[in-house]
């Protein structure tokens, strides 16, 4: 399937269905009503296969890859979608890549239809240690762990890396939540109180840096079309309303000092999608592609976060009301530029890599 | 002993063809030449860039990307990038000299010359060593460029030319000149009644002078222009058509120039991290900060590589929004990136040094690459005039 799908008729059907499900009110509503996710929407989606698109065929999903999941959270960012698909994309490609038959069996069905929804650890960050089947500790700060049935989290056993898969309501373990600004998404730490794992909770590859640099690559990947999404939506809504608003008789969209800062910002973000385009297109079990991904996850939250920055300020005194859309579009832009890698780390892990190449 | 190359017999073999030309660069090209032309302009560098022009001849690549019937060797497009590809792998010295020759010129003549100019004019590129200037900008005509007040008056048969040019890149060196006069004054859009002409730079009443740019490098002219004779066989198209025929020098295929442009960039930049390993790549936050400009240059050259096949598809290339979203971002990343190289050199980057010629953006002195990145901020379209197309044309936002 994944060498006849039409990308582009992939982005219709996603902001079809998106602009009629959630559209600009109930995005602005979902912000204040302390809802963790939009349950609905979620089921909804995952009626329509997209909780299924990086599943293989024979365990339920849809077998697409990388290029087609780019899509799909280029879509959920445009519309700022209060959904823990990153999770699933993560699992999705940890548990196909590197889990056993038996835990592929047990899980990849459930994350296709929506059923399994996860919280999934930074591939590059802090382990749980695993002694004698048990772990206590806290793994801090784990993205939609408080909407989460279930998580990924790192662990390390007799000083090997390995992934600690379980459900959130497994004896011994709690979720402490951390409300956050962006309230599309939700973000908790996980207590560890003597919790232990059965044998096919944990997921150990071979090669476990391989998995690491594959995991990074798929979640600077989603992050940064999430990202491109967020940009692209805030800057037609405000060009929207730059032609609408009017100030001394005449729409300020006239005005050059307001165009030209418009217009850089449209420039950034056709190099952000071009540039998406061809990492989305690279093998993410490919090493070489790495730099690209980590690159790419830098540079376009960064171009969307700088966007949405300033169409708040286009946008004049409504711009700081809760009830227009640019603030979600703000506070969700600038929450992808420090999840999972942080500016300065990604750069610096471009850096190391440019230094090896 | 040298063999003798025959580049263009390879065409059909991609590998054939890079491996030749590689092997012609590796015995052709100028040796030593940043060292030895280092400091040179106009009347010194001239014959270094007659004779590198005259070596590309030899093997069918003084103009490698123009047709068979421009008198070209009518490459197929991916072979034209292999060209340009292999040209900036080896650092040949661009012919900076002959840009106008190469680009504009063809590009303005093959679509509205009649048969005897391009008889005339072209074979003096493809077979002799003719140096070009455009004679667009006025002092009071810059973005404005149709409030251009230079005259012709008709008078029997020839017009007769009084005004001022400026900027013209190369004028000292040139020959002819690509140049838009007004030959009608009373007009209700300004962009009527101007008019498109062949000047020939040795014709009386024709002065040249030199403008030192912030480089310090005479580049730059302004042609004085004082009952200058022009005979009306040197009208390009109709009269009072030179507006729209000036578009066409304008949207001069400048792919393949920006194609090479970046290509030098991303193999200086990978020098730059070489030299900077024991000084500032050493420093977190320089080193952070080259690492973020490694997206911002893949960023150009993958939208120029967008363009490319987008020409290679349809060569009308009228429709695309493309080229003004490059030259938007080419231009700033350019600018802040050889910014950062002088920031990061620190006081090493203000000693001064003599400019080196014919290596676009890469001649390394970081002072002098950053005051040139101005080029391509101002020139052809500054960024000012760039935004307002993208917003007025592309996004709709009104006038």
């Amino acid at each position: 399937m994944s060498d006849t799908i039409d990308l582009d008729f992939l982005d219709e059907s996603f902001a079809e269905m998106l602009s009629s499900e959630w559209p600009r009110e109930r995005s602005v509503a979902h912000a204040q009503s302390g809802n963790l996710i939009a349950a609905d929407l979620w089921s909804q989606m995952a009626g329509l296969g997209w909780t299924a698109l990086n599943v293989p065929e024979e365990f339920g999903g849809l077998g697409l890859g990388i290029e087609a999941t780019s899509r799909l959270h280029a879509a959920l960012g445009a519309v700022s979608a209060p959904v823990p698909m990153l999770g699933t994309t993560m699992a999705a490609a940890l548990i196909a890549h590197a889990g056993s038959d038996r835990q592929r069996k047990a899980w990849l069905p459930a994350l296709a239809d929506g059923s399994m929804r996860f919280g999934f650890a930074q591939p590059s960050g802090a382990q749980l240690t695993i002694e004698n089947s048990s772990v206590s500790g806290i793994a801090a700060d784990i993205l939609d762990a408080p909407s989460a049935t279930h998580f990924v989290l790192n662990g390390r056993r007799e000083g090997k890396r390995s992934w600690i898969v379980l459900a959130a309501d497994s004896p011994g373990l709690s979720v402490e939540v951390h409300p956050l600004n962006d309230t599309s998404r939700t973000l908790g730490s996980v207590n560890f109180s003597q919790v232990t794992l059965a044998e096919d909770a944990i997921i150990s590859a071979p090669d476990c840096q391989r998995v690491v640099d594959l995991l990074e690559h798929w979640s600077c990947i989603a992050l940064a079309s999430d990202s491109l999404g967020i940009g692209e939506a805030v800057l037609n809504l405000t060009i929207e309303y730059l032609n609408v608003r009017e100030q001394f008789g005449k729409v300020i969209g006239s005005f050059q000092a307001l165009k030209h800062r418009v217009a850089d910002h449209k420039t950034a973000l056709v190099g952000a999608r071009e540039f998406l385009a061809h990492v989305a297109s690279l093998d993410p079990g490919d090493p070489a592609g790495l730099i690209e991904a980590l690159s790419s996850k830098a540079h376009i939250t960064r171009v969307a976060a700088e966007v949405a920055r300033d169409c708040i300020q286009l946008h004049g005194g409504v711009g700081f009301t809760a009830e227009f859309q640019p603030h979600v579009f703000l506070k969700r832009a600038k929450l992808n530029e420090a999840l999972y890698l942080t500016r300065n780390e990604a750069l610096d892990r471009v850096a190391d890599l440019l230094e090896a190449a | 002993m040298t063999r003798t190359f025959d580049i263009l017999s390879k065409v059909g073999d991609e590998g054939a063809f890079r491996q030749e030309i590689r092997d012609w660069l590796a015995v052709s090209m100028p040796k030593n030449w940043r060292s030895e032309w280092q400091g040179l302009e106009n009347e010194t560098l001239k014959p270094k860039m007659i004779d590198w022009l005259e070596e590309r001849r030899k093997v069918g690549l003084a103009t490698p990307h123009w047709p068979k019937e421009w008198g070209g060797p009518g490459l197929p497009f991916g072979y034209q990038i292999i060209v340009y590809e292999e040209l900036t792998r080896a650092d040949a010295p661009e012919l900076h000299m002959y840009m106008v020759s190469l680009f504009q010129t063809p590009a303005t003549l093959f679509e509205h010359g009649s048969p005897a100019q391009k008889e005339k004019y072209l074979s003096g590129i493809t077979h002799g060593t003719d140096i070009w200037c455009q004679g667009f900008s006025e002092p009071g005509a810059g973005s404005d460029l149709a409030a251009l007040r230079t005259s012709a008056r008709r008078e029997g048969d020839h017009y007769v030319v009084n005004g001022q040019k400026i900027w013209s890149s190369g004028a000292i060196n040139a020959q002819f000149c690509l140049l838009l006069a007004r030959t009608e004054q009373n007009v209700k859009r300004k962009h009527e009644g101007i008019s498109y002409f062949i000047m020939d730079m040795k014709a009386p009443g024709v002065e040249v002078r030199p403008i030192r740019s912030i480089t310090g490098e005479q580049e730059f002219c302004e042609i004085f222009m004082d009952d200058v004779k022009i005979p009306a066989e040197n009208l390009i198209g109709a009269e009072g058509d030179g507006w729209n025929i000036a578009q066409s020098t304008l949207s001069a295929e400048r792919g393949l120039l920006i194609f090479g442009g970046t290509e030098r960039l991303a193999r200086s930049f990978e020098r730059d991290r070489v030299d900077g390993k024991d000084s500032w790549m050493r420093d977190p936050q320089l080193r952070r900060e080259y690492a973020a400009f490694h997206a911002e240059l893949q960023v150009i050259r993958l939208l120029i590589r967008k363009l490319l096949k987008e020409l290679e598809a349809n060569p009308d290339k009228a429709s695309s929004t493309l080229p003004t979203f490059i030259k938007l971002t080419w231009g700033p990343f350019l600018q802040r990136y050889t910014e950062f190289l002088v920031r990061a050199e620190g006081l090493q980057a203000h000693k001064w040094k003599a400019p080196i010629p014919a290596t676009a953006h890469t001649s390394r002195i970081k002072f002098i690459d950053f005051l040139k990145s101005y080029a391509w901020t101002i020139a052809g379209g500054s960024n000012e005039i760039m935004r307002n197309i993208i917003a007025e044309r592309y996004l709709g936002l009104p006038r």
